[in-house]
């Protein structure tokens, strides 16, 4: 592995626009901008930017932490006041931080929400989240906003009606109320606008996948490229700038056929291609990622990456309709898709990007990932005959990470994938 | 084959670390065996005191092992020459211990792991047990500790049960407050410990009909020298549809060890040819 590791532009393009972001919320008391806290999977960034508001996003709060290894001590502030052993460890994480004084991951003040704008969407945990933040913050107004699930595996007229009714009804007023500003469609279809550019360069991005090498990991650097259409940028002219950036920068690793860059350089050679389900852990992220680029296994597709939308599968923002589109845009977000929906990705994923194997990372805080993921595993490696693997974490509690069992874990699946290879080899050689 | 030569093969489990001598040649034979409990200490510290200690019984110096190999956390072993995945070495050993095994069922301290093996003891295809300490040597442990037995004791402990109990199998904690409650009832130790073995056993067997296991089935790995464990996972297959026909061997927790010094012996003997051709 060379160990050589060379700020991209886009490395820096993205460190810009947070830090811009989090300076922005540390001033709005100067600025007198109204503030909106609410969630990742299918998050309404377009609308809340119409009303010059700023998003505030818990989750990426929580994550941050995790990876600054300040969530323990957060998370057991929380389970002082009373918050189980089994709640989501990014809710006691994200109350544990509050707590103790609301600073945010890049060490500015983060403001108190003027909305709690609850966007339900295939998490049950999110309400509970936002009933224990509205005794925190008293008498804050809350939105909320029913995402129906995709039990039958589809999104029908009547659900986007729905949608549309109750951001009309529901969303939209209170953002007015708070805001002061009235809701304006022509300035929501412009940022939509940019929404569909960004979405467009990021499902381009991640099918770079399907070279040979994988010019990236599409799952440790992945959840760093979704950053900026996750946490509050989706629709910004930055951020179709920061993902043309991404893009020429990684149509340049194929031109040279190179492989990932990791955090200690770049992996020299890719022995091995996964699918990876659930989200990573975050308190021992570096640990975790050296387990795979240490034996040269790239994750060349993983569902998180999806988490805050499907745009693989075609789904654009459109300014030509643009609530029916927010609304779409929510149903669509891979937990509040239901199982077989989620198999058949998972599949096309495997053939189509050409995977060795399959690997599903458990997650104990995390129900709306992890409930069906042993079927799920167990139905792919019926119907695909590939390898498999399950291993279990958490988000950001770092008392859930045992290394030592990980580690025997993916060594029993990485010499299954190698010995997977030799036969494969063998068999070609006898039937050339 | 180049004659004879010795080899060593060291595997670093989640408890003990165990290390076997071998006198490599077409027919290799063991020489010295020893297993040392990790106990808190550095396991790469325990491997290199062990290698030591399999030297001096031996009057051997460490130039006169042509090739010591790890396994398992064995990457830590300093002054290795290579290392081998433990299902390959766990399969290899298996075989040797008992030749003609299909599959080999390495049950450690923190994992239990069924794994198919062909020709020349090549891996298949592998299950795994989940994560939870239940359904694992350690678990055993844990609860022998608390009834007051030696490890060395609970085989032969729960040969004696009569009304066996067995404990939640779904998860170590709640396991340990089924067993507190049974002692506080009065269920004699014995039948405790079998009803632990028969818990386990269960999710063995299930564990083996998941990977379609082919007989004979052998057990190996640190729990495999567990008497109870054995008796209780034979036990258990006479209530079900599955025809296992079940093996094990005494040396049969110095099955990944063993497997790593024939590995080693079959390299160095494919190096050694391979330099042959370069002079
Ligand atoms: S349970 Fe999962 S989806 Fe729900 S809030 Fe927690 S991490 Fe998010």
């Amino acid at each position: 592995m060379s160990k050589e590791v060379v700020k991209e532009k886009s490395m820096v393009l993205q460190k810009e626009m947070l830090g811009k972001h989090f300076i922005e919320l540390s001033r709005t008391h100067e600025t007198g901008k109204k503030v909106v806290y609410t969630f990742v999977p299918g998050n309404l960034s377009e609308l809340i930017l119409a009303f010059g508001m700023l998003p505030v996003y818990p989750e990426i709060n929580a994550l941050q932490s995790g990876m600054r290894k300040k969530s323990g001590s957060f998370i057991r502030e929380a389970e002082k006041m009373g918050h189980s052993e089994d709640v989501c460890t990014y809710v006691k994480c994200d109350i544990g931080m509050m707590l103790n004084g609301n600073i945010g991951p890049t060490g500015e003040k983060l403001p108190p929400p003027d909305l709690l704008l609850l966007s339900y969407t295939g998490c049950f945990t999110f309400m509970k989240w936002f009933e224990s933040l509205e005794r925190l913050y008293p008498g804050v107004p809350v939105a909320m906003l029913h995402t129906p699930y995709q039990e039958n595996g589809e999104m029908t007229e009547e659900m986007t009606n729905y949608m549309v009714e109750q951001l009309k009804q529901e969303v939209i007023p209170k953002m007015e109320m708070v805001s002061g500003n009235k809701y304006d469609e022509s300035k929501l279809a412009g940022i939509l606008e940019n929404s569909a550019k960004a979405e467009d360069l990021i499902v381009k991005i991640f099918s770079t996948t399907k070279n040979r090498p994988s010019p990236i990991d599409a799952y440790f650097a992945g959840v760093y490229y979704i950053g900026p259409i996750n946490s509050g940028f989706r629709g910004t002219p930055e951020a179709v700038t920061y993902y043309e950036a991404l893009y020429e920068e990684i149509l340049e690793r194929v031109r040279l056929g190179l492989g990932p860059i990791t955090p200690e350089g770049e992996m020299e050679e890719e022995r091995f291609r996964l699918v990876v389900e659930g989200p990573p852990n975050w308190t021992s992220f570096r640990e975790f990622w050296k387990l795979f680029y240490d034996m040269g296994a790239v994750v060349v597709a993983s569902s998180y990456t999806k988490v805050g939308g499907m745009h693989d599968l075609g789904f654009r923002h459109d300014p030509a309709q643009p609530l029916a589109s927010l609304g779409k845009y929510c149903m669509n977000c891979y937990t509040n898709l239901n199982l077989p929906q989620r198999i058949d990705l998972l599949a096309k994923y495997i053939t189509e990007y050409h995977a060795d194997g399959f690997l599903v990372n458990s997650i104990k805080s995390c129900n709306s990932f992890s409930a069906g993921q042993l079927l799920m595993m167990r139905q792919l490696e019926e119907r695909l005959g590939i390898p498999v693997s399950f291993i279990e974490s958490d988000l950001v509690d770092p008392r859930y990470f045992s290394y030592s069992n990980i580690k025997n874990r993916l060594d029993s699946f990485f010499q299954m994938l190698d010995q997977r290879k030799i036969i494969k080899g063998q068999m070609e050689e006898t039937t050339a | 084959m180049t004659g004879q030569f010795y080899t060593m093969g060291v595997d670093v489990g989640g408890s003990y670390v165990k290390a076997v001598l071998v006198n490599y040649s077409d027919n290799p034979k063991i020489i010295d065996k020893h297993a040392e409990k990790i106990r808190k200490r550095n396991p790469a510290d325990v491997a290199g005191e062990l290698v030591n200690y399999i030297l001096q019984n031996n009057g051997l110096q460490y130039e006169d092992i042509a090739y010591l190999a790890s396994t398992g956390e064995g990457e830590l072993v300093r002054r290795k020459k290579g290392h081998f995945y433990s299902m390959t070495t766990h399969s290899k050993g298996g075989e040797f211990l008992c030749p003609g095994v299909k599959t080999v069922v390495d049950m450690g301290a923190l994992y239990v792991r069924a794994i198919k093996i062909g020709e020349r003891a090549r891996v298949l295809d592998y299950k795994m047990t989940g994560q939870c300490a239940s359904g694992s040597g350690q678990f055993i442990e844990n609860i022998s500790r608390y009834l007051g037995l030696a490890i060395e004791e609970v085989g032969s402990v729960s040969l004696e049960a009569d009304h066996p109990e067995v404990p939640s199998g779904i998860c170590a904690v709640l396991a340990e407050t089924d067993v507190i409650n049974m002692v506080s009832r009065g269920i004699t130790t014995p039948n405790i410990i079998k009803g632990i073995h028969l818990s386990i056993g269960g999710r063995i067997i299930k564990l083996m009909s998941a990977l379609k296991a082919e007989s004979p089935v052998m057990l190996a790995g640190g729990l495999a020298i567990n008497k109870g464990m054995v008796q209780a996972i034979r036990e258990l297959l006479k209530d079900t549809k599955y025809e296992f026909e079940i093996v094990t061997h005494p040396d049969a927790i110095y099955s990944g060890a063993i497997g790593a010094a024939l590995w080693g012996g079959f390299r160095h003997v494919k190096l050694s040819k391979e330099q042959a051709v370069l002079v």
